[in-house]
């Protein structure tokens, strides 16, 4: 057994602190998957652009306790928070009408059977840090939503790193189940107030139940030592829609494995998302569209402006099963390099087996366009803060999509400060 | 409307047939003992010898390739002959007019121009049977204007300065598990250089058979075009019907110094196997090219035979202001797999690639694009643009597209965009509209959709892709 | 104000002004005409700074200096606007924003106070209802999904907004309904002023009913080979350029 990323000491504490068997069986058989797999290299496909050697030389450990964090990012404005700090629940809001939330940590006999059964469903693809997220599970959110609900109010799971998880690493699960015809959106925020080496492991999974209605907006906000591995995986139900937004911004390594199925037909799917590394950052988004049955709809648009030394992976992959007729999947991945140091890899894939579809996708990798360069130039607006503007506009069109709602609000000025390095060329963003 | 096309075609593989002639084919089997007797066959020097088993010791090591979309058992490669001649080679290469007319009637029966005075007289061609070349023609034509069209064998021993320096500069010997096995047993195929400023008055040509049973053909092509030059070359290849796998490794390299235009066009129609997937040749091909500065190299290719194809025509763009285009079809249907496409690599600046790519799959085939764009850290104001689509033809058939994309300079510009459709009820019910046929009806919209890539090929070699097109999708309609 | 002297530009490899002179002195409305190709689109390129179009030779002096040394924003900044032919798509960039960013950078080359967030926004809306395009278009991204009379309006509002001293008006009444080419030409119109040069390209005599040009000049395989007053715009609407090549010829 191969211990790469010394975390076995971490594994057989939680264990021990536990009386959950079933719990326990469950995390050790992923242990065992975890410990069993090599450890990936440039020859492993899934990580032929993303090193993993930030992940070594750590002592990878599990907070006990949570430490005190301020939690200002993406804080103040009017939504139902349930805020995690270093991977515990720490504040709990009020629930509206027709959301229940369970947690993993604090289940009851009955609820520990019910959790047993949605546990052992779970939806999580083969991805090697959604296996380690379950060997080193300590704390899971579960948020049912009865049908027909609509919820008015955002829920925002808010995850905080204090500076007391240096060195920790912070497997959490999400699960959102959606009844039938409900809607609402979720957020699910991430930030770090650490400045030692942390690993944030989350993972969340969706069900999106008939002809459900899901906004879901999924930012990776840290900055800083981070090490952000983690997945999102979510099914949609027959005529169910699901628009879901991703960004990433900062920190060491960032990827995020997105799955979504289609199991229900005439469900539609909108996936969009903006990567935006600098200095030495590397963000990698791996996303898969499974369209399994007939007449489902996706389109997926992800952009990333790539700067000074970072790195930026993308891979697209569409697949259409036998039997999904009348499928309609797009993707379009665009990037902006904006240094000569700076390195992009995509990869957009369709591997498609039914033959009644429309499938298509593009990338490129390109500059500002000179064209509209020199119409900002001839409205006497300066080179400098052309960039900057049009820039920002190549990410600003995803943000536009957005429903109108405080989340646009509140992303959009933290993007404006993200791309002006300097006060005044931001001066036009807001 | 697709049941009753499927009545009135049948598929047919019309280079299906056995030539009867004697062979002298070494047992099968593979180890160091097997090259020394091939390279004592071609009576090559110990350099060329050395640097086999070089290559055979380094293939030892290494592991067949997995990451392809395609799913075969194994060759096993001590059950395959390694060289195999028809008895009247046995003493080496002849004159034309000395060959077995009977090996000439396999290349006039598959409408090879085989004699000089005939009507495409503006094809020079070299023709490989198994692993010997039987004749080449035009070869005095060709010599006068400085041209050099030989066997890869006679060129070994007539131009060892051009092959000591260029054989393997393009695709070393250890490049992949294939080329090395390739490097290793390579028996014949054909050697080209066009001289500085010389414009090659004809097209080249080889056609490779592969007629023996259990062998494996494993050529090697190598063209080097001097600065200034320009060559048009054009590649064919048949096979007989037969119920075991064939496996076929070629390697061809390209050196286009500076600027050279290398045109590089291949009708691939090996026996694909029957429609219950029986049979069929392993297509396992290393094609490559560099291009010096300002030099261009385009490769053109319809595939549609070959049980299995693994196989990516590259450019190296190493020159500044260089060109690099693939313009491919590939068709595939019954339990045909395909995984081919290319390898644009920048180095140079301002350096130019193009990638027109089509895939059809019908029946119960598998087809896959797999490309890789590469933008170096060098490759300043470079661009790419690459077309790949997919048709499909029937609901038990893969179409798959896997574009690498890699930048490491912000002024290179890479555009992909690629897309999946069949053909449409809509175009079919406009065509039957108007009178035409559904078979007609297929082959006009499969014909529209490889337009792109066939307007690249050579004339004489557009119609014949065409026909080939036509045939390949007999009874695939459904 | 403006004098081109024996102007010579090429785009790419293409050389397309050949010796091409014209003075417009401060008040004065030019209109040029000219068949399709001619060079009229690449001249108010040349003068405005676009990257890719090189002038081999000749002379431009604008308010004394050397206008081919500034730089595409100097030039704006020195009061030269252009309202392009085919005004340029930016998705993701609000109209509001470039304007602004626009109108700061102008005003501060003039050494303006840059104007209130709200000033401005009250400046916008009028200047939309001047033009006759909803407010609402200042939210949308750069002229993007715009009609083709919807961007050529666009051009108008910048240019009434930035109050430039040397108006280059490219085909903007091209496309344009009826309504729209009286709206055009009100803005024009209100902009002429004794301090302020105009050029006013154009295929129509009609737009010249509404914007009464001083001078009109016909440019023709990358020059000018006639000028006149407002009658050649009759004349020509009646022979055509044909004409004209008989003549020079
Ligand atoms: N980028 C370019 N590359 C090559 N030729 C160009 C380029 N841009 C313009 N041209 C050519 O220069 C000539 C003049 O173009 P220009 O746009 O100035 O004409 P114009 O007089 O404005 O015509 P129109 O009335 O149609 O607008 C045309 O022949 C055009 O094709
Ligand atoms: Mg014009």
């Amino acid at each position: 057994m191969s211990d790469p990323m010394q975390a076995e000491q971490a594994h057989h504490g939680l264990q021990a602190q536990s009386d959950w068997g079933w719990l326990k069986d469950w995390r050790a058989s992923a242990w065992s998957q975890f410990a069993a797999t090599p450890w990936p290299t440039r020859k492993t496909e899934a990580w032929k652009y993303t090193p993993l050697k930030s992940m070594l030389g750590t002592e990878w450990s599990l907070s006990e306790q949570p430490g005190s964090a301020t939690g200002t990012v993406f804080a103040d404005w009017d939504r139902t928070v349930i805020t995690l700090v270093d991977g515990k629940v720490t504040d709990h809001g009020a629930l509206p009408e027709g959301v229940s939330v369970q947690l993993l940590s604090k289940a009851t006999a009955e609820q520990r059977a019910r959790f047993e059964q949605r546990l052992a469903k779970t939806l999580a693809g083969d991805q090697l840090f959604t296996t380690f997220n379950q060997a080193l599970l300590a704390e899971a959110v579960w948020i049912e939503v009865a049908p027909e609900t609509v919820l008015e109010k955002p829920l925002h799971i808010n995850q905080v790193l204090s500076p007391n998880a240096n060195g920790r690493a912070v497997p959490v699960r999400v699960m959102l189940d959606l009844g039938s015809r409900s809607q609402m959106t979720l957020v699910e925020t991430f930030a770090s107030e650490s400045d030692g080496p942390v690993f944030i492991n989350p993972v969340t999974e969706i069900d999106v139940g008939d002809s459900a209605k899901l906004t879901h907006y999924h930012l990776l906000l840290e900055t800083g030592d981070v090490r952000h591995l983690g997945s999102l995986q979510a099914v949609l139900r027959a005529h169910s829609q699901m628009n879901s937004f991703h960004m990433a911004l900062g920190g060491v390594l960032k990827r995020k494995d997105i799955v979504v199925r289609h199991c229900g037909s005439g469900a539609h799917l909108q996936l969009n998302g903006v990567y935006l590394p600098k200095g030495k950052e590397h963000v990698d988004y791996h996303t898969t569209l499974e369209h399994e049955v007939p007449h489902g709809t996706s389109n997926e648009v992800f952009r990333g402006i790539i700067g000074d030394d970072a790195k930026a992976v993308f891979n697209g992959r569409i697949h259409i099963h036998k039997d999904a007729q009348k499928t309609l999947a797009e993707l379009s991945n665009k990037n902006l390099l904006t240094s000569h140091r700076a390195e992009i890899n995509t990869k957009p894939e369709l591997e498609i087996y039914a033959d009644d579809v429309k499938c298509a996708h593009g990338a490129t990798v390109a500059q500002l366009d000179k064209g509209s360069l020199f119409y900002f130039l001839s409205r006497g607006i300066s080179r400098q803060e052309a960039e900057v503007m049009m820039s920002f506009g190549f990410i600003n069109e995803l943000l536009e999509a957005l429903d109108d709602d405080p989340v646009k609000r509140l992303l959009r000025p933290l993007l404006a400060s993200l791309f002006a390095k300097e006060d005044d060329l931001a001066g036009h963003l807001l | 409307m697709s049941e009753n096309i499927d009545q009135y075609l049948k598929s047919e593989y019309s280079a299906g047939w056995i030539t009867d002639i004697e062979s002298l084919t070494i047992p099968p089997g593979l180890n160091e003992d097997v090259i020394r007797l091939i390279s004592a066959k071609k009576q090559e020097p110990e350099w060329m010898l050395e640097w086999r088993l070089k290559a055979y010791r380094a293939w030892l090591d290494m592991k067949e390739p997995e990451w392809a979309h395609v799913v075969y058992p194994k060759p096993d490669f001590q059950a395959l002959s390694y060289y195999s001649s028809p008895k009247s080679m046995e003493d080496g290469p002849q004159s034309l007019d000395e060959v077995d007319p009977e090996l000439l009637r396999t290349y006039e029966k598959l409408g090879i121009p085989v004699h000089e005075q005939e009507v495409l007289a503006g094809v020079a061609v070299d023709m490989v049977f198994d692993s010997v070349s039987v004749g080449t023609t035009f070869r005095q034509k060709l010599k006068d204007a400085g041209v050099i069209f030989c066997p890869i064998s006679e060129a070994v021993h007539e131009y060892p300065e051009l092959v000591q320096k260029y054989l393997g500069s393009v695709v070393p010997q250890k490049d992949n598990f294939y080329a090395a096995l390739n490097s290793a047993v390579f028996s014949d195929g054909s050697f080209v250089y066009i001289p500085k400023g010389v414009r090659c008055p004809m097209e080249l040509s080889t056609y490779f058979r592969i007629n023996e049973a259990k062998t494996g053909q494993f050529e090697r092509t190598l063209i080097i075009a001097d600065e200034r030059s320009q060559v048009s070359y054009l590649e064919g290849c048949t096979a007989p019907m037969r119920d075991e796998n064939q496996l076929h490794a070629a390697v061809v390299e390209l050196v286009a110094l500076d600027d050279a235009d290398i045109k590089y066009s291949t009708v691939q129609n090996w026996y694909p196997g029957d429609a219950q997937g029986k049979g069929g040749i392993y297509n396992f091909v290393t094609k490559r090219g560099i291009a010096h500065t300002r030099a261009k190299i385009s490769w053109t290719q319809v595939e549609t035979g070959s049980a299995v194809t693994w196989k990516y025509p590259s450019c190296i763009l190493k020159g500044d202001d260089s060109i690099g285009e693939f313009y491919s079809v590939a068709l595939t249907s019954n339990y045909q797999q395909a995984d081919t496409g290319t390898k644009m690599i920048h180095l140079g600046k301002n350096t130019r690639s193009t990638i027109i790519a089509k895939g059809i799959s019908a029946k119960h085939s598998s087809n896959s694009y797999r490309g890789l764009v590469k933008m170096n850290p060098g490759a300043e104001g470079a661009r790419n643009y690459t077309q790949c689509d997919s048709l499909l033809i029937g609901d038990q058939c893969g179409a798959h597209t896997f574009p690498y994309i890699e930048s490491k300079n912000p002024t290179a510009v890479v555009e992909h965009e690629a897309t999946t459709s069949k053909v449409s009820d809509d175009q079919m019910f406009l065509c039957q509209q108007r009178g035409i046929d559904a078979e007609k009806a297929v082959s006009m919209i499969v014909n529209g959709f490889c337009k792109d890539v066939f307007r690249e090929l050579p004339m004489e070699f557009a119609v014949e892709a065409g026909k080939l097109l036509e045939v390949s999708l007999e009874g695939a309609v459904g | 104000m403006l004098n081109i002297n024996d102007l010579h530009a090429r785009v790419e490899d293409t050389a397309i002004l050949h010796g091409l002179n014209l003075e417009v002195k401060p008040g004065e409305v030019h209109a040029i005409m000219g068949p399709n190709g001619a060079g009229k689109s690449t001249l108010g390129n040349v003068l405005s700074g676009r990257p890719g179009y090189e002038v081999t030779g000749g002379t431009v002096t604008y308010k004394g200096q050397n206008l081919l040394e500034l730089e595409a924003e100097e030039r704006a900044r020195a009061g030269i606007f252009l309202a392009f032919q085919y005004p340029v798509e930016i998705p993701g960039v609000s109209n509001m924003e470039f304007l602004k960013a626009s109108v700061d950078a102008i005003r501060s080359a003039r050494g303006e106070e840059a104007m209130s967030s709200m000033d401005f926004i009250k400046l916008a809306r009028e200047k939309c209802k001047a033009v006759d395009l909803p407010a609402d278009f200042l939210k949308r991204g750069v002229n993007e999904g715009f009609s083709g009379g919807e961007k050529k309006r666009n051009e108008l509002l910048q240019m009434m907004l930035l109050e430039p001293s040397l108006c280059i008006l490219d085909e903007t009444d091209s496309g344009l309904d009826i309504d729209a080419l009286q709206v055009v030409a009100r803005g024009v119109n209100e902009l002429r002023s004794p301090d302020r040069g105009i050029i006013v390209v154009t295929h129509y005599q009609r737009l010249l009913d509404y914007i009464v040009p001083d001078y009109v000049h016909v440019l023709a395989k990358g020059r000018i080979v006639k000028s006149g007053g407002r009658e050649l715009a009759l004349e020509l609407e009646k022979h055509g350029y044909s004409w004209i090549d008989e003549e020079v010829a």
